[in-house]
């Protein structure tokens, strides 16, 4: 982890090269899948999806199935990078994940226990943010001395609670083995069934806490500084601990809920980011929102077609991907 | 017709006596002999424990999986777990002459060092239904019962897939699984589907139990939709655009029927007999 935080100078050219990448990638993550859509027709569904007129045939594959499926991609990518930024620069940790504080454990327990019990569909998103919730207020309560949180009490309850949540969810699948492969499933991630009305749900709870963590950024550039040099420079450390962590719980909790635990990207898309535009918080945050975003709708247009009309697990290309392209940097920079 | 054939059957009984000791080779390739006639049985697949039912050993069976629950009086044998946590002490300490086990899990080789004696038969494809019937016969001394079964399962089957020829055949995807999981042509529960009447809109090339792009389903329009709820695919997004959608033909499976769906045994004829009332049910009368 960099102690000093310059910020590189190539910032704009970065932001304009991602934006630019970004886009392209969801220009062809619209037009190509299990069946390809001509350019005419991916704008036309557009138009018509926009000013909400009767959509027929391809149209409907593009706007009501695709444009959600790309855009829950770029939030979801997007927040879970947001969170791993602010988790790396909480626990200046290189390993740190958003799902550190046991989120993707306790939401993975929700919903299998949800799919066990057969409740509908649209409750298992519910059953796992609140599982999820839970599993954070337990750790942050088990490992609260008063009011001060000490880092390495955390990252331990954290393990702990996390691995005791995955037992518990396994020795339910192993008991209901015909539930056993929705909920591997659940716990691998799963876009496939985004859409307009989820992304609606979502998206005031993915603001408010997007926001959250971006106003934190510029104390939490303080933080690298260590705890004890923050707190003279008058922050006050404890305080922002409590407050970082409830903002990227509840980020990463609404963004896993409906497609189940996307890994990998949370952990790789702010360190290459880190490598691109240096550790200036209030910058890093939102460029690894951007390249997250990339990142997901990249891993998932590949999951889609490479052996298409099949599919990959996200999850798996998405470590192939990222992992890859991550390796590439680090020798780069060696 | 069913009497004088199997009344012929018994006049060729004699021909029909299993030899011990047995040697065959099981579904994981081994060579196994069967020193004599086996009478205490513990199977751990439902389907063959179907099968050991319907050749009329049902009172060999000392044991069984957890899973299985047909006929009805197998529930009364003792359970050593499943696939992947069978008891494999208590199956031991049972003393079986036989464990009929699946070629998964690894059963069959922790239980072959502890020198129990153990075949591994999967059935898997439609044709499997009727080999591992014949096979089970040979070891458990019920060949001429085991042929009589395939003839009776068979003449159902054939039953019903004419019976379904004479209605229109409609484009259909089944969903197994929510993921979504389908199934391919060459599956078992693919070569069901087809002998039901129903077109598959999966290609084959897929292989048997694809995970699929919720889009194929659009683009191919199915006009019947198995497996899922009518609520459930119209909170699917573009779903409400398909055929089966619009004309409310998304039809759940029974929950029994399901389970025969899902296992290649003797009640395969019942279970397309269930598919096809289920597919057209103006043929439901008949």
């Amino acid at each position: 982890m960099q102690k000093s935080l310059p910020l590189k100078r190539k910032v704009y050219p970065t932001l304009l090269l991602t934006v630019g990448v970004l886009l392209l990638c969801v220009l062809l993550a619209v037009s190509l899948g299990s069946v390809n859509i001509p350019l005419v027709t991916t704008l036309l569904a557009l138009w018509k999806g926009i000013s909400n007129q009767a959509r027929e045939g391809l149209e409907v594959i593009v706007w009501d199935v695709r444009f959600p499926r790309v855009l829950m991609g770029m939030l979801v990518g997007g927040c879970l990078a947001m969170s791993g930024a602010t988790y790396q620069g909480l626990f200046r940790n290189p390993l740190a994940d958003p799902y550190l504080m046991g989120v993707a454990s306790g939401a993975s327990l929700g919903a299998t226990v949800g799919l066990i019990l057969g409740v509908p569909n649209a409750w298992i998103p519910v059953l796992a943010l609140i599982a999820s919730l839970l599993s954070v207020a337990l750790i942050l309560l088990l490992s609260a001395q008063g009011k001060v949180l000490k880092t390495t009490n955390l990252i331990l309850t954290g393990v702990v609670v996390g691995s005791l949540s995955t037992a518990i969810s396994t020795y339910l699948m192993l008991n209901h083995k015909d539930d056993v492969r929705q909920v591997f499933f659940w716990t691998l991630g799963n876009l496939a069934f985004a859409s307009w009305q989820n992304i609606q749900t979502m998206l005031p709870y993915l603001l408010v806490g997007g926001l959250f963590l971006q106003s934190l950024a510029r104390p939490l550039n303080t933080l690298q500084l260590g705890e004890a040099t923050a707190y003279s420079l008058g922050i006050p450390v404890d305080r922002l601990k409590w407050l970082l962590i409830i903002a990227s719980s509840l980020t990463t909790a609404v963004a896993v809920s409906y497609v189940g635990i996307i890994g990998f990207v949370g952990l790789i898309a702010p360190h290459i980011m880190r490598r691109l535009v240096g550790s200036h918080y209030p910058v890093l945050i939102p460029m690894s929102a951007l390249l997250g975003g990339v990142l997901l709708v990249a891993a998932d247009l590949l999951a889609r077609t490479l052996i298409r009309p099949s599919e990959l697990p996200v999850g798996i290309v998405m470590t192939l991907v990222g992992g890859g392209f991550f390796l590439y940097l680090l020798r780069k920079n060696a | 017709m069913k009497r004088f054939v199997l009344s012929t059957i018994m006049l060729l009984g004699c021909a029909f006596a299993t030899k011990y000791p047995l040697t065959i080779k099981d579904d994981l390739g081994s060579t196994v002999v069967i020193p004599r006639e086996p009478l205490r049985i513990i199977s751990m697949l439902p389907s063959n424990t179907e099968t050991i039912c319907a050749l009329d050993v049902c009172d060999r069976l000392i044991g069984r999986d957890d899973y299985s629950n047909f006929p009805k009086s197998v529930e009364k044998v003792q359970a050593f777990g499943g696939l992947y946590n069978p008891n494999v002490e208590a199956i031991i300490a049972a003393k079986p002459d036989l464990v009929i086990a699946s070629k998964y899990g690894k059963l069959a080789e922790r239980l072959n060092q502890a020198g129990i004696p153990v075949i591994a038969v999967n059935p898997e494809t439609y044709q499997d239904i009727f080999k591992k019937t014949t096979l089970l016969g040979k070891v458990l001394n019920r060949e001429k019962q085991a042929s009589a079964l395939n003839i009776k399962v068979q003449a159902e089957v054939k039953k019903y897939e004419i019976l379904a020829r004479s209605v229109k055949t409609p484009k259909v995807y089944f969903e197994i699984d929510p993921a979504p999981y389908s199934i391919g042509p060459n599956s078992f529960m693919g070569v069901i589907l087809a002998k039901a009447g129903g077109q598959n809109i999966i290609p084959a090339e897929l292989g048997d139990f694809p995970k699929i792009s919720p889009e194929l389903v659009i683009e191919k329009n199915p006009q019947v939709i198995l497996g899922l709820s009518l609520a459930d695919a119209q909170k699917r997004p573009g779903w409400s655009s398909i055929d089966a959608v619009k004309n409310k033909k998304v039809i759940e499976v029974p929950w029994e029927l399901n389970e025969m769906l899902g296992r290649p045994g003797p009640r395969i004829g019942e279970a397309l007999k269930g598919l096809v009332k289920l597919l057209h049910p103006q043929l439901a009368k008949k």
